[in-house]
């Protein structure tokens, strides 16, 4: 019962950026605690604008009396998911996983249709917006990629999440390399959509099952002496956070105390003195978007900490905005107006720092910042990669 | 378990504890702050109060009780605390008008006059008595602002309603970083006809640049424009947390978010680490000192049960004038609640009394016989003590190598 | 000076009842009251509206009588009694020799009850003290008391009744020793109204014997204290009463989004001064703790006391005291009606209607448990949840009011005073306890030119410092901490002077 705990301070408010730019959400106050003082188990939820909230999880960053309003929100779009039915829109992206694993099996094919205008338009006919181009589909996933297994005595078992999968597998690839590079194995467990997009799309059940295919998978493998590494931060806030919370796994504890991000992960190499990379000079101007994950991993900002080890890099950290698109959120058709004013904002202070690339841990931060600025977005893996001299290609 | 480590942590992300950690940054220290939430500067006016008793702020501060913690801050510092403070606020682009030598006034929601010290820039040309005229500018459903409560004090003044499309004190703010919409604004605005000698806003007219979007219309108008602080959501008190954040960010300080203490780790008389609950993993940070800028009640930094009063960090003693029935007096507006002086006491080198500890350094509104409403000493008393707790803080790290 | 058939002294529920039973019988009236509707006991009670169960052991025909109360307030209250059924629960150590008295007594009284496992009773309630050995389903209720009483005076109020709040009598006209009206004063403007009529019925509650002494008769009355506790939200759905002899703390009532817990008994001599003692405080946490274990941390938002008007009773334990009620006619004019319970307001009210009609000599007969109560068509009623469907233009988040309820109600009654806007809005009645929203209520006050400047200043620091007095006795943990938060808005940020 921590709403119990709320006195009203507004800051979660402040913090919120759904309800800086859309009067129809109410706020993390008003949807988290102010609102579960009347809802009930036993009665029907009336309450359809929690689906507005993008679970950026900036509330629980800023409430000082441990509130976590998101979460409130996050179990009311639960039972609001299961009580109503669902758009088009939300049950794609829910099952966006096997419609990828169908969009990857049929690349060319798929693409086109997406990036064409009548693709467009059948979108936007299911409430898809379509502001920022899809990404691409490649048909070389990392399912199709061979672990590194060198025997040495530290091994990773590399969760890549759909974003990599699909969409950005050259990526993956580099991580691999990277991690060998600092003397870890690395295999590829059995995995699926860690479950987010089916959480933030108000499937509970679906959720559940992928998790606990990926946590007894991911199990095995701890129990095997492996620890688990995620890039996407969303993932990881997922494992974390969720498996052990309201998707109730019985390996959750165990999943989260066992996974890692991967900048920390070879922060924790570098502070053991396993690794001892010689980062060279690179000579960028970037601008590191903190996706709002990662904030509210509690791992403080990793990938900020290597990269500072970097000669000649000029890093501004942004943290104090949303990109806006969260996910799949930014994608539908009720926020499309919210995600543009929040990318736009994002981009006009990264433009303020005159930086030339954009730099985030998030796939979804990258495609909304890099959409709406036109600069190049990069994950920071592969800043590091181009300071150790590692590429995606043998 | 990766161990993360540091010259010092401080503890507390508000006015105190960013303005010692950005201090000991600068002095080359390897400081990280943790903080469970933001802190309660986000909901303040944004002003600095130093000492509302008397007008000339540190003549108040002489005349306070002798328990009262500015009289651990030799004078010269509190001087310094608060030109420091005009200055990084000037760099981080809120500029701060005022001085210690003398209070002034700004107008605040309900139509009074509030006493301060330092105001940011946007305050400046608040009227000092009831002489002005003023001709107000509000925004359509703007529900934490009433310019009725400032019209039924002040005869002279009018209002103005303009459309901004959104109706909370952020929504309007961050509209006014946008380009368009302003220059749609000042178009509207230049068409008013303004007899009074003052024009004012509630204080939501732009975030980071909201001194200059003051100073434009200023000239554009050909007359003083100032803001008038609203209820929570603050818009001041956001941007001076982002300022304070950011100054110490620059001067090389790292920030823990959604990082409560829930544990230490110690050996013999010295603190060793502090600890939260993160995710599955444990978490902790060490340091060789700790600085306790944990606030009051409303900050967090004290709790209290039905029993006792608790400091929520360390378990440090801390002073109540008596048990649960004298914290409170029968009449709301005595401003002698006894809650007003529980906190912990500290010596001159503010470090806590009657504590094993001492590598841990306490300032700000933690601190006990503050009465901070009685006396008006929020921010200023934060900023003095910060100064003195960094400069003990860096003695004792100086001496420990 | 207003002539009327009859004068009602007191604007509690059973003068508010007596006025609608007149109203509907046509008898022209007029209600006097010196605060707002609710002040005394109604307004500090639990807001329960008993099954009767809780007295079929000691006094079965007040049982009786609630029993069929409660059907008829449930009939004609669809839209402002919440069915939410109640629990008598049993824990370790209470006695089963008791559970069986009680079902036999409800039984020969009438009042359904429904013996429950306590894993069915954890279902039911799941915050729950799991010990619990089982637990009495009967049909208890609860209804907000203010919304109550304007309910009732809403027909009053559309067949002409004449209705005077904050207006305090200070003198019964006599004529021939005969009373034949009252002087009352305006508490905001100081003006004296004077009303005649034929008969003066006096329905003030704990002040009954204060004002049958201004016409010279007397009431005599045993004041017994009660306290009861607000928590920050519903720990239960259903009414949870402990299956023992009745005793401190062993009610639990869910009104709205909160829980009343109490009560405590302790005699008084002044109505008028009442201070809720912390120890009072720590004993119904204590108590409602032992069925409720959650009891013991949560927050607690406001704690206050009231006053039960009984009749004086030889009996030391004023648990004891019957709860029935009792007309008095002095011979004078005027009549007492004193004791009673919120349940049989109803009841109470026709019984003194009809004898105002015998003494009348007219016929009509009491239609108040037939006809629908007016003005529920405005409420937003329960389930609670549905309320969440609209969440723009709202002026008190904890509650959920809206501006436009804020505007209506200002408009619809004129009032000059937060306080009434409190009563028939819930404004303020929630977490901050009126932190923020009224600071807006009053502001939109300013902004419908309804208040003068010195009203305005005058009423905010009124309604703080009125505020205070219920929630210093609740002042630790969390709800310290939102207090500490209210007074540095109001004292720091908007920079209230202090009351010279």
């Amino acid at each position: 019962m921590k709403y119990e705990h709320c006195i009203r301070c507004t800051i979660c408010v402040e913090n919120c950026p759904v309800f800086r730019v859309n009067p129809e959400f109410p706020g993390p106050k008003q949807a988290g605690p102010d609102a579960q003082r009347f809802r009930s188990d036993r009665e029907k939820a009336d309450d359809e604008w929690v689906l507005l909230c993008s679970q950026c999880k900036r509330c629980e960053m800023a409430c000082p009396c441990g509130v976590e309003p998101a979460e409130i929100i996050l179990k009311a779009q639960q039972r609001y998911g299961l009580e109503h039915s669902h758009t088009p829109a939300h049950l794609l992206f829910a099952n966006n996983y096997y419609l990828s694993a169908l969009g990857s099996l049929t690349v060319p094919i798929a693409n086109m249709i997406a990036s064409a205008e009548i693709g467009k338009k059948a979108f936007r006919a299911m409430g898809i917006s379509t502001y920022i181009p899809f990404p691409k589909f490649r048909f070389r996933t990392m399912r199709k990629e061979k672990k590194i297994l060198n025997k040495r005595t530290r091994k990773v078992a590399f969760f890549y999440g759909c974003f990599i999968n699909f969409y950005r597998p050259d990526i993956g690839r580099k991580i691999i390399r990277l991690l060998s590079a600092l003397n870890v194995d690395v295999v590829l467990p059995p995995q699926w959509c860690c479950g987010l997009p089916a959480l933030g799309n108000g499937n509970l059940a679906l959720a559940k099952y992928f998790a606990q295919k990926n946590a007894s998978s991911l199990s095995n493998y701890i129990d095997a002496g492996y620890d688990i590494v995620y890039t996407c931060t969303s993932c990881g806030l997922c494992l974390l956070h969720d498996y052990p919370g309201i998707l109730e796994i019985p390996q959750g504890k165990k999943i989260a105390e066992n996974c890692y991000d991967v900048h920390e992960y070879i922060i924790k190499l570098i502070h053991e003195e396993y690794a001892k990379p010689v980062f060279k000079e690179t000579r960028r101007r970037i601008a590191y978007h903190i996706p709002c994950h990662l904030r509210a991993l509690n791992i403080g900002y990793p990938a900020a900490k290597l990269m500072s080890l970097i000669p000649g890099l000029e890093c501004e950290i942004l943290d104090d905005t949303c990109c806006g698109l969260s996910g799949s959120y930014g994608f539908k058709k009720s926020n499309e107006s919210t995600a543009i004013q929040l990318g736009n904002r994002a981009v006009s202070l990264i433009r303020k720092t005159k930086a030339n690339d954009i730099v985030a841990d998030c796939g979804s931060c990258r495609m909304q910042l890099g959409g709406l600025s036109g600069l190049p977005a990069l994950d920071p893996a592969e800043i590091l990669c181009e300071s150790l001299g590692i590429t995606d290609q043998k | 378990m990766s161990v993360i480590e540091y010259d010092v942590v401080i503890i507390g992300a508000g006015v105190a504890g960013l303005t010692a950690g950005a201090l000991l940054a600068d002095r080359g220290f390897k400081v990280a702050l943790v903080t469970t939430g933001e802190p309660t500067a986000c909901l303040s006016t944004g002003c600095v109060d130093v000492c509302s008793r008397d007008h000339k702020p540190l003549s108040g501060i002489n005349d306070l009780p002798p328990e009262h913690p500015y009289h651990l801050v030799p004078e010269k510092i509190t001087r310094d605390a608060l030109n420091n403070f005009q200055t990084a606020m000037m760099d981080m682009g809120i500029p701060y008008a005022g001085t210690a030598e003398e209070n002034r006034f700004i107008l605040s929601a309900l139509g009074t006059l509030k006493t301060s010290c330092l105001v940011p820039l946007t305050m400046k040309t608040a009227p000092q008595d009831d002489k002005d005229s003023i001709h107000i500018v509000t925004f359509k459903g703007l529900k934490d602002f009433y310019p009725g409560y400032i019209i039924s004090r002040r005869k002279n003044t009018k209002f103005s309603v303009y459309d901004a499309g959104v109706y909370s004190t952020m929504g309007i703010a961050s509209h006014f970083e946008e380009k368009e919409f302003f220059e749609k604004f000042i178009i509207w605005l230049g068409k008013l006809n303004i007899d009074e000698d003052k024009i004012a806003f509630p204080a939501v007219i732009g975030m980071e640049s909201a001194a200059e979007i003051v100073n434009t219309i200023a000239i554009l108008m050909g007359k003083p424009v100032f803001e008038i602080p609203t209820i929570p959501p603050s818009m001041p008190g956001r941007r001076l947390f982002n300022a304070l954040k950011g100054y110490f960010r620059k001067k090389g300080g790292m920030i823990y978010w959604s990082w409560p203490v829930e544990g230490t780790e110690k050996a013999g008389r010295l603190i060793e680490a502090v600890a939260t609950h993160s995710a599955g993993r444990p978490n902790s940070i060490n340091a060789r000192a700790f600085i306790l800028a944990t606030g009051s009640f409303v900050g967090g930094g004290l709790t209290a049960t039905r029993e006792a009063i608790i400091e929520n960090v360390f378990n440090l003693p801390v002073h109540t004038d008596g048990p649960r029935e004298t914290w409170f007096d029968n009449d709301y507006f005595s401003l002698n609640h006894g809650i007003g002086r529980a906190g912990i006491i500290a010596d001159l080198s503010l470090r806590p009394v009657d504590s094993p500890w001492e590598n841990i350094f306490v300032c700000g509104g933690i601190l006990a016989n503050t009465e901070i409403l009685k006396n008006g000493c929020g921010h200023g008393l934060a900023l003095a003590t910060a100064h003195v707790a960094a400069q003990s803080c860096a003695e004792y790290l100086s001496n420990e190598i | 000076m207003i002539k009327t058939d009859v004068i009602i002294i007191g604007g509690g529920a059973t003068g508010c009842g007596i006025a609608r039973d007149l109203a509907l019988r046509g008898i022209p009236h007029c209600l006097i009251e010196k605060g707002d509707f609710a002040a005394g006991a109604t307004g500090a009670c639990h807001g329960l509206l008993h099954s009767g169960s809780r007295y079929a052991v000691t006094d079965p025909i007040a049982a009786r009588e609630c029993y069929e109360e409660n059907l008829i307030l449930r009939r004609i209250g669809r839209k402002c009694v919440e069915q939410t059924g109640g629990l008598f629960v049993r824990l370790p150590g209470d006695s089963k020799r008791f559970r069986e008295l009680f079902l036999r007594s409800c039984e020969e009284v009438g009042i359904p009850t429904e013996v429950i496992s306590s894993t069915r009773a954890i279902e039911l309630v799941p915050n729950l003290n799991p010990e619990i050995e089982d637990a009495i389903k009967v049909p208890d209720c609860s209804i907000d008391p203010f919304r109550l009483c304007l309910l009732n005076i809403r027909t009053s109020q559309l067949r002409g009744g004449i209705i005077f709040t904050r207006h305090k009598v200070t003198e019964i006209i006599k004529s021939h020793g005969r009373c034949t009206g009252i002087k009352a004063v305006d508490q905001a403007t100081g003006e004296v109204r004077e009303i005649h009529a034929n008969i003066i019925v006096n329905a003030t509650g704990a002040w009954a014997n204060m004002i049958a002494s201004l016409a010279g008769s007397e009431v005599p009355m045993t004041l017994v204290k009660g306290s009861l506790v607000i928590t920050n939200h519903r720990l239960t759905n259903m009414v949870i009463n402990r299956l023992r002899q009745p005793s401190d703390g062993d009610i639990i009532v869910p009104n709205e989004a909160v829980c009343l817990a109490g009560t405590t008994a302790l005699a008084i001599d002044n109505p008028d001064q009442l201070l809720t003692e912390s120890s009072e405080v720590d004993t119904i946490i204590s108590e409602a703790g032992k069925m409720i274990p959650h009891f013991n941390n949560t927050r607690i938002i406001r704690a206050f006391s009231g006053v039960r008007p009984l009749l004086k009773s030889k009996k030391a334990d004023s648990h004891e005291i019957s709860r029935g009620f009792q007309i008095i006619n002095h011979e004078n004019g005027m009549y007492s009606i004193a004791g009673g319970k919120l349940t049989t307001f109803r009841l109470m009210a026709e019984k003194m209607v009809d004898t105002i009609m015998a003494s009348f000599n007219l016929k009509k007969s009491c239609e108040t448990a037939e006809i629908p109560l007016d003005g529920q068509e405005e409420l937003s009623g329960y389930p609670l949840s549905k309320r969440l469907a609209d969440m723009k233009n709202i002026v008190c988040e904890c509650e959920l009011v809206t501006r436009q309820e804020v505007e209506r109600i200002i408009r619809q009654t004129g009032t000059r005073n937060v306080g009434d806007i409190q009563h028939r809005t819930r404004l303020g009645m929630g977490p901050c306890q009126g932190g923020f929203c009224t600071f807006r209520a009053l502001g939109i006050m300013n902004d419908m030119s309804v208040i003068s400047p010195q009203q305005s200043m005058e009423m905010l620091r009124g309604f703080l410092q009125r505020r205070y007095r219920g929630i210093r006795p609740a002042l630790w943990g969390d709800q310290l901490r939102e207090e500490q938060l209210v007074e540095y808005i109001y004292l720091g940020i908007l920079a209230m002077e202090k009351p010279e």
